[in-house]
């Protein structure tokens, strides 16, 4: 095989193909380490957070949260933006870097993903709760059923969101599911027990390694991946569209679904960088994820939190150059209102400090990666409270205009998603390969 | 295969069928339309496939329905059914309405037995169709779980009257040679005045004391010195031009303030064609209701009315030797030449209770010839006779033990009186105390026999609010309680044992027959009115005697001002939990009382913030601890309390209206013979605490220079009627706009010029509408669940400019500036859901919960709500209120949704709405569908009128209008081509069906300028 100098290898340390599986398979085969069992105990405790607040939530009403006559969506729609903007990563990562063929995502792609689907279940759960009525949560769905000739409204954003949401959540699984396989397949053939053995077994459907399905895999791959390029485009797109469509200055803005699209890449990248930083050194996979991979994905967040900061700008200047004096109030009030502090945490997490990355030393270090990744994200979730909160809470008759701070009800709910996220992505890197072995394995350049 | 030949059986049938249409059931039923479906050409003859379908469908919806256990309910059908009472088809009696002394004539809604909604007799010239917010939510004390079931004696209740009166005869025998005092209210009621005296021969040892917690003896005695007549006068606002308010809250809460209302309206709407227009001046030293509609208001404290009031006088005509003194920019000139030109056609009105201010504005009226015109002493009101004195006598003989036996009918001044605490101590003395409360109350507590009255809603009775104007009372359902009237317990006391079924109701009859007027038709209108010769009157009074008293008044820095809130009023019903949910109209607090400060004071004298508790100290008396309100508009050196608050009762309780506020009535004084409102020496603020928060459902003052409220001088409107309006948005459709070409097409419209901002629409939708009471914590969290709102914006002068941005107003405070906080004109817009036909939240909802109709509602489906509340985001003018917690059956909202007494109150023809769904004013869809459905059985097209909505009825001023867009003719359509009219955020395209019409101020535009000049 040619192997070009110029290009640094993708994984380190001289790996052989043996040594990836016995390194990728280490976790699962082994018992969890105590640095596991501590991470996934808190996950869990923060878990039953969730739980608790959402059941008293449920029981009590809506009421135990801040929200008030005016500004009726808080924290709740925050997250749910946040957490679906986290799982974009994902997907750009396994379908459009997948079809730019950019081999360097081999080893990062399965937890991406991983992170997707987690943070899409912690997304789903805001819309779903924040109703009132939270157990006819199913009506958005366009079921035939018995209560008359009900339909439901296609003209509403919020159902375009059941739509995208979904579609998201079910090819994003698929094509995770779908890269596991070979995977699977190798930690069935290495299985000891017996229960191990079926289990595995049984969610590797058979595979076998034969020419016949690396083909079949091979295909359906390239199509999920062309499914769900779109996706990426479009599910933030449509989320966005909950506020674009609507009549709100701050929220009725032309610029939102690029602007959401970019905001989202840009905190998944965060979030994956938050992960795979943790995840290299606990699992010890710095040999798969590399340096390298950091640095390539600290260049994406720079990039992404330059356009970012680019539709503020812009909308700063819109508001202005439209003569619209509820918009031009609504930005005012944004920058230098009661809620400035929000305006201006966001500007410096998601406009300023990216700007270190043109730095050679802050792309390549990686606890500063880390610390860069967390202020990413703290600044992505503010720019969803601004956009949501301060747009609300004075729109266009002063009367109606009101403060809003959350209650220990909704922290608790948002800390109970953390806990729900990491609790699953505890539990995946325990039960499942966290690098793709298949595929990292045709990129080690140094062969048996 | 189906038969498809008809036989009939004679001529009839085919006749009926043919005039199918006019021939319906009572209810317009047309019965299901199951022919029409089944009657398709297939029609039963299906095949086995179709068969199996069916079979398939019908076995599982049964197997369905069956897994539900539906609750079994009971439904009584009526034996006999009672005349006219037919199950869902409400009826109306005219009756009147019995808190305070106005016997207000109105019309009470029933339904299935029970009265759930009261509005004016728009029919009796005593109303307007009007009626208050008080009277409104008065509706609930009927239903109200604290009346007493039935009489107690030595706090043990009884069941039988019979023991009842023997107790009393006992005690009224033992009372003997000390006799027996019998303290009501001012008697309105000549039933009960007829009573008191049969009592009286009974009891040759018995005075008849009459006690109101408000007093107006400054008016009374002014007028027997001036006048010779101990009477409060009928004034005339609908005629008068010019109006000169000297802190009287005409419209709010002084003497008789509905009617005001509506009479003071009636010249404050100038048309195109007759741009007649009265002119308001108000000077006072709180911000007062009336004082928002003022055209010019000048902030003084209350204590230099007097002064002011001489000057005037003299600018006027008159002589008396004063100190002069101005208002700014010798505004006194201004108001003296306006009254000067219009003699006879002017009021001048003060809220003092001194007799020597009040025999001033006697004075005035008098050189401007108002007597005759705007204010008639032949008929006078019987709002208040309360003499200081009578009653004073009245406690030092109970103090002394003086008194055999004391009855007290509906009063309750150990609550109301200043020396409240020393009369209860007082009534110990008194051989036995006797109360007919209907409630357990303050005064009541004292008393060792309580003969609970009736409710007025319960009784017959008549009353004589206005000389010459008789309303009468009729049951309007059987008692709720075991009670008697207090008339009937009176007579039966004094010996003179009534009998038959209703024998208050024979000796009504008596009284009418008397009066010559017919029985029935006087009962079926509610009212009766006799001709009452008008009296000349000729002013005696010495005035340079009382400009002297005045003179010799002393002021201070900072007096305090005892007033009353609209809805709670004298606080004798506070504990209605409607009257606080309603905010104060001006301060927009609801629940408490507070200490008003202007912001000056505030800043540089008391060094306070809002919400600063303070201890009020006062030569009176002082109060523990109250919050601080700033209120804009307040004169310096005044501060305010409300009275009616600190109620003691129910305290078993667990809701915000037990132990609410403090109780300001032992601030009051005498002076001059009559309890002082004003207290203007010896008063310091010391600050206790910080931190409180109100419950306020407006915290934002300005309007931000929005273009939403529109407001032009009488002078710019008639040089172009269209002022303000001139600039329609040029707005372009994407889309088809919805047909109303057929049917009908509702639409509202708001006079700004005629709401005042008292808030009788909010308690009367909320009645109507089933409207939760969510309380003051969760007010705070600005969780109110009206669905109607008056938004209140402050614009504040400065120098010529009108301010209306918060950071421009803060600043002027920053550089020292406070004038601009005392200069305040101020606008109420009621805010309602605005069915826009482009309805930002229909587009939104996902599960298609709030649709709009075919006649331009915007329709809310609660049991399709899933409670997203993007909808009420997504609504610019913020009216969509949601459910956060279960309101109904839960013990956090502990008020009448959590009885079953209290539920009898609730209208059966809106839904109470469950936890998490959204809901909105609805246009009362349920009475747009009851007048159809009326006009459909009776088989005609729905007439103007026939439908109202409930703010539109409570309304006393007519400010609102409701009503068919698509008849050309109706009122709604020409006010909506009317110049005044303009769309609020008509720019945003949402096409709102509710128009509101352009304020206009009757005052000069330079005005502020040449004063900030001089």
């Amino acid at each position: 095989m040619f192997e070009a100098n110029i290009r640094k290898p993708l994984v380190t340390g001289g790996k052989t193909l043996t040594d990836v599986s016995n390194d990728i398979c280490r976790p699962i085969e082994n018992k969890p380490t105590k640095l596991w069992w501590l991470g996934f105990s808190i996950s869990f405790l923060l878990l039953m957070v969730f739980v608790g607040t959402i059941g008293w939530t449920t029981w009590e009403g809506i009421g135990t949260w801040g929200v008030n006559k005016s500004v009726m969506w808080g924290w709740d729609i925050t997250n749910f933006v946040f957490w679906v903007g986290i799982g974009h990563a994902g997907t750009l990562i396994s379908a459009i870097l997948l079809l730019f063929r950019q081999k360097w995502r081999m080893s990062i792609n399965r937890s991406a993903e991983a992170m997707t689907i987690f943070a899409v279940i912690c997304a789903a759960m805001f819309p779903l709760f924040h109703m009132g009525r939270v157990w006819l949560g199913y009506w958005p769905l366009p079921l035939p059923n018995a209560f008359g000739s009900l339909w439901v409204n296609f003209n509403s954003p919020l159902l375009w969101d059941v739509f995208a949401i979904s579609t998201y959540f079910s090819v994003s699984l698929l094509f995770w599911y779908l890269g596991l396989i070979p995977d699977i397949a190798t930690v069935r053939d290495r299985a000891k027990t017996k229960a191990r053995k079926f289990w595995y077994g049984f969610f590797a459907m058979g595979w076998n390694g034969s020419a016949r399905n690396w083909h079949r895999y091979e295909v359906v791959a390239l199509i999920l991946a062309g499914v769900s390029t779109p996706l990426v485009l479009s599910v933030h797109t449509i989320v966005s569209m909950d506020f674009a469509t609507s009549v709100i200055p701050g929220w009725h803005t032309t610029i939102f679904p690029p602007y959401f699209v970019a905001g989202a890449i840009f905190s998944g990248f965060g979030m994956v960088l938050t992960l795979l930083v943790i995840a290299r050194s606990v699992l010890n996979l710095k040999d798969y994820i590399t340096v390298e991979h950091l640095e390539a994905m600290t260049k994406v967040v720079m990039l992404t939190g330059s356009m970012v900061g680019l539709a503020y700008l812009t909308e700063f200047f819109i508001a202005f150059y439209s003569g619209v004096e509820y918009e031009q109030y609504a930005f005012q009030n944004r920058a230098f209102g009661p809620y400035w502090w929000a305006y201006w945490t966001m500007m410096s997490c998601n406009l300023l400090a990216p700007q270190v990355f043109w730095f050679k030393w802050a792309r390549t270090t990686p606890w500063f990666i880390f610390i860069m990744s967390i202020i990413v994200n703290i600044g992505m979730w503010f720019e969803r409270f601004v956009i949501i909160v301060t747009s609300l809470h004075r729109d266009y008759l002063p009367s109606s205009w009101v403060m809003y701070s959350a209650t220990w009800v909704e922290v608790g709910i948002f800390l109970g998603t953390m806990g729900l996220f990491f609790t699953a992505f505890f539990l995946f890197s325990k039960f499942l390969p966290v690098v793709n072995m298949a595929e990292i394995k045709s990129i080690l350049k140094s062969r048996e | 295969m189906t038969n498809s030949n008809q036989y009939w059986k004679g001529l009839e049938e085919i006749e009926t069928s043919l005039s199918s249409t006019t021939n319906q059931g009572e209810f317009g039923d047309e019965g299901l339309p199951l022919d029409e479906v089944f009657s398709d050409s297939e029609g039963l003859s299906s095949n086995r496939r179709d068969f199996l379908k069916y079979f398939g469908f019908s076995v599982s919806a049964v197997a369905l329905a069956a897994c539900n256990k539906a609750p079994v309910k009971y439904a009584v059908p009526y034996v006999e059914k009672p005349e006219n009472v037919t199950p869902g088809v409400p009826l109306y009696y005219a009756t009147n309405c019995g808190i305070y002394n106005e016997g207000y004539p109105i019309v009470a809604k029933v339904r299935e037995g029970r009265p759930i909604k009261l509005d004016g007799n728009e029919k009796s010239p005593l109303a307007s169709g009007g009626l208050s917010a008080a009277g409104q939510a008065s509706i609930l004390s009927l239903y109200d779980v604290h009346r007493l079931p039935n009489p107690v004696i030595d706090g043990e209740e009884q069941e039988d009257w019979a023991e009842v009166d023997k107790a009393v005869k006992a005690a009224l025998k033992a009372a003997g040679s000390k006799g027996v005092r019998i303290v009501t209210r001012t008697v309105s009621s000549p039933l009960l005045q007829n009573a008191i005296n049969k009592f009286k021969e009974a009891y040759p040892n018995t005075e008849h004391v009459v006690y109101d917690p408000i007093s107006y003896s400054g008016i009374l005695s002014a007028n027997e010195q001036s006048f010779g007549k101990r009477v409060i006068p009928n004034y005339r606002f609908d005629k008068a031009e010019v109006v000169v308010s000297f802190g009287a809250d005409f419209l709010g809460t002084w003497v008789s303030p509905t009617r005001f209302a509506a009479d003071y309206v009636q010249l404050r709407r100038p048309t195109e064609e007759d741009s007649t227009m009265s002119r308001h001046y108000q000077i006072e030293g709180l911000m007062s209701m009336t004082g928002t509609n003022a055209d010019y208001r000048y902030p003084m404290n209350d204590s230099k009315h007097g002064l002011l009031l001489a000057n005037l006088y003299n600018k006027l005509g008159g002589s008396v030797s004063v100190p002069s003194m101005d208002l700014p920019a010798n505004a006194l000139e201004k108001i003296a030449a306006d009254l000067r030109s219009a003699k006879g056609k002017s009021l001048v009105v003060s809220n003092s209770n001194d007799v020597n201010v009040q025999v001033m504005v006697n004075a005035i009226n008098d050189i401007l010839g108002n007597y005759g015109s705007t204010i008639d002493m032949g008929t006078s009101l019987n709002i208040s006779a309360y003499d200081e004195a009578a009653f004073n006598n009245f406690a030092s003989d109970a103090g002394k033990g003086n008194i055999g036996a004391a009855i007290m009918i509906g009063v309750n001044p150990v609550y109301h009186h200043a020396k409240g605490g020393a009369l209860a101590e007082a009534l110990k003395n008194v051989g036995t105390v006797i109360s007919t409360s209907m409630n357990m109350d303050e005064t009541t507590e004292s008393a060792s026999i309580v003969a609970p009255d009736d409710h007025w809603l319960e009784s017959w009775d008549v009353k004589e609010p206005m000389s010459g104007q008789y309303t009468f009372s009729q049951p309007v359902i059987s008692k709720v309680f075991n009670t008697r009237s207090v008339i009937h317990s009176l007579h039966t006391w004094a010996g003179n044992d009534l009998t038959g079924d209703q024998p208050v109701m024979d000796l009504a009859k008596a009284y009418v027959s008397d009066l010559g007027a017919p029985w029935k038709q006087s009962i079926h209108d509610g009212f009766y009115s006799k001709p009452v010769a008008s009296e000349a009157a000729s002013f005696v009074a010495n005035v340079s005697a009382a400009a002297s008293s005045i003179a010799s008044g002393s002021s201070s820095d900072v007096e305090l001002v005892l007033y009353q809130k609209v809805g709670v009023l004298d606080g004798t019903w506070s504990l209605n939990p409607w009257c606080h949910e309603l905010p104060d109209p001006v301060t927009k607090v609801a629940y408490d009382n507070y200490v008003t400060v202007a912001k000056r004071d505030a800043d540089e004298v008391f060094n306070l913030e809002n919400g600063d508790f303070v201890k009020v100290t006062t030569p009176n008396g002082t109060i523990d601890r109250l919050p601080v309100l700033i209120q804009p508009g307040q004169a310096r050196g005044t501060i305010g309390v409300a009275l009616g608050y600190g109620r003691k009762v129910n305290k078993q309780e667990s809701n915000d209206l037990v132990d609410l506020g403090k109780n300001a009535y032992p601030l009051t004084s005498e002076s001059n013979g009559s309890t002082s409102y004003l207290v203007s020496s010896g008063i310091s603020l010391e600050k206790v605490g910080s931190g409180y928060t109100f419950a306020q459902t407006q915290t934002h003052w300005s309007i931000e220079g929005r273009d939403t409220i529109r407001e032009a001088t009488l002078s710019e409107y008639e040089t172009n009627p269209k002022v303000r309006n001139e600039h329609a948005p040029h707005i372009v459709s994407l889309w088809n706009e919805h047909d109303y070409s057929k049917g009908h097409h509702w639409g509202m419209a708001i006079d700004l010029n005629a709401c005042n901002g008292c808030g009788s629409c909010v308690v009367s939708c909320s009645i109507e509408n089933n409207v939760p009471i969510v309380g003051r914590d969760e007010i705070r969290r600005r969780r109110e669940m009206h669905w109607i709102r008056i938004d209140r914006y402050y614009s504040f002068n400065s120098g010529g400019e009108a301010l209306t941005k918060e950071k421009a107003i803060d600043s002027k405070v920053d550089g020292g500036e406070y004038d601009h906080y005392e200069k305040v004109s101020t606008m109420h817009v009621p805010v309602m859901c605005q069915h826009c036909d482009n309805a930002p939240c229909e587009t939104v909802c996902p599960v298609l919960a709030t649709t709009h109709s075919t006649e331009g509602l915007n329709q809310m489906t609660y049991n399709r709500c899933i409670g997203t509340k993007y909808c009420g985001n997504n609504c610019p003018y913020k009216v969509r209120r949601f459910n956060w917690f279960r309101y109904n059956l839960n013990s956090k909202y502990n008020y009448h949704f959590n009885s079953e007494l209290g539920r009898m109150v609730l209208n059966p023809d809106v839904t109470v709405r469950s936890r998490g769904v959204m809901e909105k004013c609805s246009f009362c869809v349920q009475n747009i569908q009851m007048a159809k459905l009326k006009a459909k059985r009776e088989n005609r097209k729905l007439a103007e009128g026939d439908v109202s909505t409930a703010c539109q009825r409570s309304c006393p001023t007519n400010a609102i209008v409701f009503g068919d867009r698509n008849d050309p003719n109706s009122r709604i359509a020409q006010l909506f081509n009317n110049n005044r009219s303009y769309k609020m955020l008509e720019e945003t395209d949402v096409k709102p069906s509710v128009v509101y019409m352009t304020k206009i101020r009757n005052k000069e535009l330079e005005q502020e300028t040449t004063t900030s000049h001089s």
